[in-house]
């Protein structure tokens, strides 16, 4: 652990702790016809890990190519350490932006070793040989290279190489890193494993982060907070628990994890629990919390979407006693997933176009002439809108 | 923000004032951006539009500078101009004609069958496409003289012919020498279609019943069309435009083409508006076909896979392959060995008609054109310098036009690519004018004048070799320099350059070859101070004294090859690892 410790970061000033390392205000940037970002708002903290996460063409790239210096925003402003970087009018070139950045086709240059590569920021920096070499030699032991220093990145694997990329990024202790679908290109395991290694890495040595990507489950296990981005806004930012269990839209509801929206009638209105009753079209009524100033404006006879996970969903009997009598549904298919089943069952009564409900279930289920009943366990549900 | 950092935020960005805000957006303007596309834009524009504007212009104006067409009158009423005009035509007819049936078939054969000799045709073509055609004219005199021709004298006195079967010296050899000068063209480029042309497109049809017949009719022939059509184009306009066997063969046979008589036209005294107005019809020519082949053809240039035949498509051709292997022996023979060989022959001949014996071998034909005391190794040397100062203006501006065009958004951009294009399509005689009219009250006589002829006709190669080498590279590779901290210049130098030295000294060793064996351009520019060996060989070959004008071509040859093989060189390094 002694080469993380190298790598901290030097403890920055009382004074300029409460700085965010970075702050996005109002930001736009229009290319072509389309407003790729169309104001956009984000402080990211010292320390702090942010994922932007979004489908393709939501704008995460465009606002990540704005911080670094590689677009000029067309409106609002970008700062860094409390200083601008970017607006209209003015642009801090890249390079004297202090950042680390790895790119989601690694750009590790094919004419240099590794260790060149590596050092190649501190010697553009300035630094004198000795230190670049230790400090390359610390950061390829952080990221398990230490053997291949001497290599050139044709040599190496997809994976090796990204761990090059990040090695490079890190070399310079830069006050942000940010990361542009790094993981994208590495197969399915490899993936999983680098993302459990960046997070711990992230941590263990107090890096500031801008990660972008459009695969949830990296944004939820590298995020401390979530932006999740549709059509060049925010649709929301929060905790990975809080975009995924309290979305703030439907369209969060449905990009983060698998959701089953049920529209409904609210029957009555409980401020203080935070929560309504909501008798569902599908049948059955069932209570569900919701953000407060989605409350605040609720009625009874306001129409409302209730979200259901999938894993929130019991077939064959309540979890507790006293719920109502369920929601009667007709099967549709099942797969066995090893740990769970997986089953789409059909809501709605007889009619054919009914709500297709997609439900993980560690039973089976029972289904008398194909058809079963399911409850929502109690707590879970969630109003989007 | 926090309350805590606003003021500080505040101080940083209005307090320090308006000088610094100024200053800064200044900063971001980048002069150095903006000088280096200016730059390279009016040296675009001096080398290639302000010639090619003159010669237009040149060519609609009288003397009194009035806009008219009699111009064109007056130069096409001049005697022979439209027998030449004619000949050109029929000229870029029968050799368009006799590429395609000879460079079609042996692609094919190459490509798709079990044939022997196969590699002896590929280096065949290379080699008939690397000796220029004033040079295999002097192979081809010592060969196919009408009198004194080895081949005629060998078919008279061992095969009893009455007469000699062979003249050279005729339009039908003139036909001759350019078809084996650019039928490679269509070789490479149909077999490099072929070999693209991806197995399981013509095993589908297979599997759908279609025979081997039909599937190479309907299948791979529309497949590698584009292709046929693309070099038919060059071989076209190659054939128009060439100028040094006509010249030649025709100064020896009694009859012009438009390209001799253009510079016919600027012998002394010099009649710029004539030459432009005949110049003018190849100018035409040249551009309908590059109009063609950029908006007929690229759209249906669909194939991108690269590759080798597989098995399943080398067809066996049981008993024909000794007929296939035969006649791939018979193109080699005549396209390759025989004229290399008569070159060194003659090159070392006592003299040209004197019997083949070890004794009528001799060196004097080289010891006098290395001679201090004659115009040979001055030509020499001038085509050396020139070659070095072209190759290395041409790769110097193909690496900063290339990565401006392929690096800067701005507007305007394509037209950096489009004159460079214009250039290469452009005929070598016809810019050699433009090039006369524009600088020859500045640089008359002077080596600085072919030298800008050079570098414009030439740069084309340059800027395509090199721009591709920068659309290769990953816009990535430079902005992860700038993010480690390295400002522009040295992101460039630290990442750009190197990626793409081996592309540029490609460029460089290419136009260098290029150089020395250009002619069209350098009988109109070089004045008798300024003789390249190119020159130099012409008028051997039309004073009658082949024998030097061979010594002397062997020597372009053997210094053309030789740097062609400094390519390796550039290919060889662990650069090219690039993944």
């Amino acid at each position: 652990m002694s080469s993380s410790t190298a790598l901290r970061h030097p403890a920055t000033e009382p004074t300029t702790a409460e700085r965010p390392r970075l702050e996005l205000r109002a930001l736009r940037k229009q290319l072509g016809d389309t407003a790729a970002v169309n104001g956009i708002d984000l402080r990211v903290a010292p320390g702090e890990s942010v994922v932007l996460l979004g489908p393709s063409g939501c704008g995460k790239t465009t606002t990540l190519r704005m911080v670094a210096g590689f677009l000029q925003p067309d409106g609002g402003e970008i700062h860094l350490n409390g200083a601008l970087a970017s607006n209209a009018g003015f642009s801090l070139p890249p390079e004297k932006r202090r950042l680390g950045m790895v790119f989601q086709t690694y750009a590790v240059w094919p004419h240099r070793t590794v260790a060149e590569n590596v050092g190649y920021g501190l010697e553009v920096a300035g630094k004198k040989r000795g230190e670049v070499e230790a400090v390359v030699a610390a950061v390829l032991d952080l990221v398990q290279l230490g053997s291949l220093a001497r290599r050139y990145p044709a040599e190496l694997s997809g994976g090796q190489q990204q761990r090059v990329a990040l090695a490079r990024a890190l070399a310079t202790k830069p006050s942000l890193l940010l990361l542009d679908e790094p993981l994208s290109n590495l197969d399915a395991s490899l993936r999983e494993e680098m993302r459990f290694e960046l997070r711990a890495l992230q941590k263990d040595i107090g890096l500031t982060t801008l990660y972008v990507t459009h695969d949830q489950d990296e944004a939820l296990v590298l995020a401390d907070r979530i932006v999740v981005m549709n059509k060049g806004r925010i649709e929301q930012i929060g905790t990975p628990e809080e975009v995924y269990r309290t979305p703030a839209s439907r369209f969060v509801g449905g990009f983060i994890g698998i959701a089953n929206l049920l529209e409904g009638e609210v029957e009555t209105v409980d401020r203080a629990g935070g929560r309504v009753r909501v008798a569902l079209d599908a049948g059955d009524r069932i209570w569900s919390a919701s953000t407060d100033r989605w409350l605040a404006g609720a009625v009874p006879g306001t129409r409302a979407t209730v979200l259901l996970r999938p894993e929130d969903i019991r077939l064959d009997r309540p979890e507790a006693p006293d719920q109502e009598q369920g929601i009667e549904v007709s099967f549709g298919s099942e797969s066995f997933l090893g740990s769970h089943y997986e089953l789409k069952l059909r809501a709605g009564g007889l009619t054919p176009d009914g709500i297709l409900l997609r439900v993980q279930s560690r039973l089976r289920g029972t289904f008398v002439d194909g058809r079963t009943r399911l409850w929502a366990r109690p707590g879970s549900a969630w109003v989007v809108a | 923000m926090s309350e805590i950092a606003a003021p500080d935020h505040l101080a940083a960005s209005r307090g320090t004032g308006f000088v610094d805000s100024l200053l800064r957006r200044l900063a971001a303007l980048q002069p150095v951006r903006f000088l280096v596309i200016g730059l390279s834009i009016a040296v675009l524009l001096a080398l290639i539009a302000y010639p090619l504007v003159l010669l237009t212009g040149y060519s609609l104006v009288d003397a009194q500078g009035n806009l008219t067409f009699e111009t064109f009158e007056k130069a096409f009423a001049r005697r022979g101009m439209w027998q030449a005009t004619v000949n050109s035509g029929w000229l870029v007819l029968f050799v368009t004609l006799g590429s395609c049936a000879l460079g079609i078939p042996l692609a094919w054969i190459v490509a798709r069958t079990d044939a022997p000799g196969k590699t002896l045709v590929t280096l065949a073509a290379g080699v008939s496409f690397v000796i220029p055609t004033f040079i295999s004219v002097i192979s081809w005199i010592f060969l196919a003289a009408p009198n004194s021709g080895y081949l005629n004298k060998l078919a008279i006195e061992l095969f009893g012919f009455e007469k000699a079967p062979f003249n050279i010296m005729s339009f039908g050899g003139l036909v001759f020498i350019e078809i084996v000068g650019v039928y490679p063209l269509v070789f490479f480029a149909v077999n490099a279609a072929l070999n693209n042309v991806d197995a399981s497109h013509e095993q589908a049809a297979r599997i759908l019943g279609a025979g081997r017949l039909r599937t190479t009719l309907t299948i791979t022939l529309p497949l590698v069309r584009p292709a046929i059509l693309s070099a038919v184009i060059l071989v076209m306009l190659d054939a128009l435009s060439s100028f040094g066997a006509p010249s030649a063969i025709g100064t020896m046979a009694n009859f012009s083409v438009i390209t001799t008589k253009i510079y016919d036209l600027l012998k002394f005294p010099p009649q710029f508006n004539y030459a432009a107005a005949v110049a003018m019809p190849i100018m035409i020519f040249t551009a309908i076909s590059l109009l063609i082949q950029k908006y007929a053809i690229r759209a249906e240039n669909f194939r991108t896979l690269t590759g080798k035949a597989t098995p399943g498509q080398i067809l066996a051709l049981g008993r024909w392959r000794w007929v296939a292997g035969g006649f791939c022996l018979i193109v080699a023979l005549v396209t390759a060995v025989l004229p290399v060989g008569a070159l060194l022959l003659l090159s070392v001949l006592s003299s040209f008609g004197a019997d083949i014996r070890l004794d009528n071998l001799v060196g004097k034909h080289y010891a006098l054109i290395f001679d201090e005391n004659f115009a040979a190794r001055a030509s020499i040397l001038h085509s050396l310098l020139l070659a070095l100062a072209t190759a290395t203006v041409c790769a110097t501006l193909g690496l900063v036009l290339g990565w401006v065009v392929e690096r800067f958004r701005f507007f305007g951009r394509e037209l950096i690519g489009f004159l460079v294009m214009i250039a290469y399509g452009f005929p070598s005689i016809a810019y050699a004018v433009g090039i006369l009219m524009g600088y020859v009250d500045l640089f008359y006589g002077t080596l600085t004048l072919i030298l800008i002829a050079y570098a414009g006709k030439l740069l084309p190669i340059a800027f395509v070799l090199v721009r591709n080498g920068i659309q290769q590279l990953s816009t990535d590779l430079e902005e992860a320099a700038r993010i480690s901290g390295a400002g522009w210049l040295r992101s460039i130098k630290d990442v750009t350059f190197p990626l793409v030295r081996g592309a540029v000294g490609i460029a460089w060793v290419l136009v260098f070859s290029l150089s020395l064996r250009e002619l069209s351009m350098s009988a109109i520019l070089a004045q008798s101070d300024t003789q390249v060996m190119p020159t130099v060989v012409l008028q051997f070959i039309e004073d009658g004294a082949v024998e030097l004008a061979a010594a002397l071509a062997v020597v372009i040859v053997v210094v053309s090859l030789s740097m062609l093989g400094l390519i390796r060189l550039f290919t060889a390094k662990k650069t090219a690892a690039v993944s």
